[in-house]
């Protein structure tokens, strides 16, 4: 893993298609109540690169996030809540 | 947005209007938020009391030229006046600041209000034209007000009007519909729907006017409007992909099939959507779909090139890659294709290069990066190249990495570019190798004249006389800009090394250029074609350089770095011929147009320039200084240069004549047999043999250069010697010889009229004593004299500048050229003007300097001082801004 590169969650409001989500294809989606989590390993200029997509495709950017390196079960625990 | 069915925002056409009374106004909201359409709609209302400069940034524009020069077509159009200046020409040496000079000018000299209107700003990448369009927007003048349309806030240094209270601001939550205005939007389509169904609908989008906007669309000849709403207002999906989704369904295949295909171009025509769908008829389909407000729109009167809305297309491209991703690289192919056979190299190399086919976009590039480079599409090109995948290694672009390496000065890097491009051209067909070789050949010139190895160099461009040849018009107009290039590189090394070829590849060269619609290049010809004259300096000479300013300033470039050689030979010129004032102008032109890495032989004669002025207004200390600089720079020029024996001969004389004749004496012996032979030492020699009290060796000093035995420079040489001549038999009382050494000078001085020599040796008295009937050239011989007294009282200080009223910096600028012999209508097109407004300036002018006419104006802006120094009008009123 590059050094300059960490894990984040992005939370956009709504459900995102399969159209929109094609955009983001380096990222594992999930929804989350009325919200969708989009997750990965992004350097700077890629993560840069996500926001200006969710910005070109009008998305509603709730919360970015980044995810502690050592916490491995970041995500196990986000998944236990609804 | 279409234009048609846009509804009255009657609040916010409000909002603009009290926002518009601030300078600068920024519409900062996210994609769809319906910034465009407030634009248009603000701008198409009847009755506006003000001109419209309207233009749209291109999709991820990262070359500043490309921005300025359609900002300044814009501002061109509002004020209806293309003509005159012509279309602004592109050229490789972007000026950025000129350039926002010009536009300041050009937005000042419009009658009556102007508002500049700049959409997509978040589309402009490049920092550069950033930092310049801050400068644009905190020194608009009075008449003007700027609205930026942007996605998100963009890097403008606006502080200082934000302090001000001028800088207007309109945000997303302006922009949003309100519940009346959603219920407008539906009903302007026909739409019926409940309040309540309104009020959901609202709701669901949160009054995102393009969410509304693609619900109108997907409603229109819907079934059940309600049930619609409910299912829209019910899905957790966001609101543009369900509701783009719902319109791609309702699309009958041949619609959804052209929106698919040409999703991936930047602008669609119907010949090219047909290539693409490979079926007739889009023309018709693209009209029919603007007429429907469907996120499309036409870019000219004429409708023939269409764009998707942003949002639209980007949801477009998506949906192409998921639906046929096979077809994807067919279609950026077939795209290329087309662009490459309409002239749009940098698009057919962005669809090339899309189509994931790079060693053909290397090649593309290749091709064109001279011709896009002189279309003033260098950032594009830097761009392009770095495109390419990191790592890969493509021959074909060494060419262009060799370039860039020379200009950027990593010459050894250059060098080994260079060699793997010459490689590469060998192994290429026919008529690329001949292009190709002429490139290389072209970078190899001016690489060895960077270096400074220059002997044998030329040898390499023999070929360049055989004539361009080629399959087709595309391959003819890239050779000729590339043979246009080498014409004038080949010129410029032959011209500094004095070799004779010299004047007939630039000559070549800018007929070339002139032909192939590049002024640039013309320029660039004409220029080292009148610095290479300047041992003439004669008519020839000022013509050439006077030509070559004057296309350059037709086209804003008359104070660029590359113009120095002009303006310096042309002061050069003036005032060898006494027009010292003149010469002293252009002086300062070239000091303001030099830059740090000017080559020691401009440098150089900037120097001797100086001091020649210096010596005529008998400041001999400051003369001396600039002659020394003169001969030391000379002293770091390859090889023996052309003017070294008249540097070190004025060098003496200036120091014979501040009264310190033994130090010269002892100088000039220490000089080499070859110098010391030269008609300019003989010259010098004299002259210190004059201030020594030496007539009799003054004669015999200037014998060889009267009988043409010593070589000299040019004929200003023997004037020179036919003076100090008359100078030494006035001082043996030999009245009779003194009148015909100066009798023979007026003669030799006449052809060119070269007056220098009289002031410099100090010969007021010599011609005062010719008496009038025994001359044949008693016009020069006033002349003469009129400069010799003129140059007296400017040794003494000018008189203290007086009050006049101040000129505003539109006056100034035209004070400026008031001094030249252009006409009205010329000064017009250098200013880019209109002649009624240069008219205006110069009643103006007179009146605030009450005078007359323009020789008054000319001598009055003089004595107060008004032409020494360029008016730095934007200075004036902003002296702290923070880019000087």
């Amino acid at each position: 893993m590059d050094p300059a590169s960490a894990r984040y969650t992005i939370r956009i409001n709504g459900h995102l298609g399969a159209t929109v989500l094609s955009a983001f294809p380096a990222l594992v989606s999930r929804r989350h109540g009325a919200h969708t989590l989009l997750t990965g390993v992004l350097d700077r200029s890629a993560l840069y690169g996500v926001l200006t997509e969710i910005e070109a495709l009008g998305l509603d950017l709730l919360e970015l996030r980044q995810l502690a390196p050592q916490r491995k079960s970041a995500e196990s625990g986000d998944r236990r809540s609804p | 947005m279409g234009t048609r069915r846009l509804i009255a925002r009657d609040d916010l056409l409000a909002t603009m209007d009290r926002a518009v009374a601030s300078k600068v106004t920024i519409i900062s909201a996210p994609v769809g938020s319906g910034k465009t359409s407030l634009l248009r709609a603000w701008a198409d209302r009847p009755g506006q009391g003000h001109r419209l400069a309207v233009m749209q940034v291109q999709r991820d524009q990262q070359d500043a030229q490309q921005f300025w020069l359609a900002l300044l077509s814009a501002v061109r159009h509002a004020s209806g006046t293309t003509s005159g200046a012509g279309p602004p020409a592109a050229t490789p040496e972007f000026n950025g600041r000129a350039m926002v000079d010009r536009v300041l000018s050009e937005l000042e000299d419009q009658r009556g209000r102007v508002v500049l209107m700049i959409d997509d700003l978040h589309e402009l990448t490049s920092p550069e034209a950033l930092d310049q369009l801050t400068r644009l927007l905190t020194n608009l003048p009075p008449n003007a007000h700027a609205v930026l349309a942007t996605r998100h806030d963009v890097r403008l240094r606006l502080h200082r009007l934000r302090l001000a209270g001028e800088l207007a601001e309109i945000r997303a939550a302006d922009l949003r519909f309100t519940e009346r205005e959603t219920r407008e939007l539906l009903d302007a389509s026909g739409i019926e729907l409940s309040e309540a169904g309104v009020a959901l609908l609202r709701q669901r989008t949160e009054g995102w006017v393009a969410g509304l906007r693609l619900a109108a669309i997907a409603l229109a000849d819907h079934p059940d409007p309600e049930q619609f709403v409910a299912e829209f207002s019910g899905s957790d999906r966001t609101v543009a992909e369900y509701l783009v989704a719902e319109m791609l369904g309702r699309q009958p295949d041949d619609i959804l099939q052209l929106l698919l295909r040409t999703s991936l171009l930047d602008q669609v025509s119907g010949e090219l959507a047909d290539l693409l769908t490979a079926r007739p008829g889009s023309e018709r389909i693209l009209l029919a779909l603007e007429d429907a407000n469907a996120f499309v729109v036409s870019l000219d009167p004429e409708r023939t090139w269409f764009r998707y809305h942003h949002l639209f297309a980007d949801l477009l491209r998506l949906e192409l890659r998921r639906r046929l991703p096979e077809q994807v690289p067919a279609l950026h192919r077939q795209a290329a294709e087309w662009f490459v056979q309409h002239g749009q190299a940098a698009d057919a190399i962005r669809h090339t290069q899309a189509a994931g086919d790079w060693p053909d976009a290397a090649r593309l590039l290749a091709d064109y990066s001279f011709s896009l480079t002189m279309d003033g599409q260098e950032q594009t090109v830097r761009a392009l190249l770095q495109a390419f995948p990191p790592g890969a290694d493509y021959p074909e672009l060494a060419l262009i990495r060799a370039g860039y390496n020379l200009a950027g000065g990593r010459l050894d890097e250059a060098a080994a570019h260079l060699a793997v491009a010459e490689a590469y051209a060998e192994t290429a067909a026919p008529d690329r190798q001949r292009r190709l070789r002429v490139a290389v050949a072209s970078l190899k010139l001016a690489l060895a004249a960077r270096r400074g190895h220059l002997a044998g160099v030329t040898e390499q461009a023999r070929f360049l006389d055989s004539p361009v040849t080629g399959q087709s018009d595309e391959d003819i107009a890239l050779s000729n800009d590339l043979r246009a290039v080498a014409l004038m590189t080949l010129g410029t090394v032959e011209a500094s090394l004095g070799l004779p070829g010299a004047e007939r590849h630039l000559r070549e060269g800018a007929v070339l250029a002139r032909k192939i619609g590049r002024p640039y290049l013309e320029v660039r010809c004409l220029v080292q074609l009148g610095f290479a004259s300047k041992i003439h300096s004669s008519a020839t000479t000022r013509r050439r350089c006077q030509e070559a300013i004057a296309l350059a300033e037709r086209h804003g470039w008359g104070a660029e770095w590359y113009m120095a050689p002009a303006l310096i030979t042309l002061a050069d010129t003036m005032v060898w011929t006494g027009e010292f004032d003149e010469g002293e102008r252009w002086l300062q032109r070239t000091l303001r147009a030099l830059q740090a890495d000017t080559g020691p032989d401009i440098r150089q004669l900037v120097h001797i320039v100086s001091g020649m002025l210096q010596a005529c207004r008998g400041r001999h200390h400051e003369a001396l200084q600039e002659f020394s600089e003169a001969q030391y720079l000379g002293s770091q020029l390859e090889g023996s240069h052309a003017l070294a024996s008249q540097v070190t001969g004025w060098m003496l004389a200036t120091q014979a004549r501040l009264g310190t004749p033994g130090e010269a004496g002892a100088s000039l012996a220490a000089l080499a047999d070859e110098q010391a032979s030269s008609g300019e030492i003989h010259d010098a020699r004299a002259a210190i043999c004059l201030a020594e009290g030496d007539p009799a060796g003054a004669l015999g000093a200037v014998q060889d250069v009267l009988d043409g035995t010593a070589p000299v420079i040019g004929c200003g040489t023997v004037v020179e010697a036919q003076l100090l001549a008359g100078l030494a038999h006035r001082q043996l009382g030999d009245q009779r010889a003194a009148n015909q050494a100066a009798e023979r000078a007026l003669a030799l001085a006449e052809p060119n009229r070269l007056i220098l020599p009289f002031v410099m040796t100090g010969s007021r008295e010599l011609l005062e004593a010719l008496p009038r009937h025994q001359t044949a050239h008693a016009a020069l011989l006033a002349d003469i004299l009129d400069v010799l007294h003129g140059s007296s009282r400017k040794a003494d200080d000018q008189p203290p500048p007086q009050d006049a009223e101040e000129l505003s910096p539109g006056e100034l600028r035209v004070l400026r050229y008031l001094p030249t012999n252009l006409s009205r209508s010329e000064i017009a097109g250098e200013l880019s003007v209109s002649r009624n407004t240069v008219s205006t300036h110069i009643r103006n002018i007179y009146a605030k300097l009450q005078v007359r006419d323009r020789s008054s104006a000319v001598q009055r802006a003089r004595e107060l001082r008004l032409l020494g120094g360029r008016p730095r009008a934007l200075a004036r009123r902003s002296p702290d801004r923070g880019d000087a």
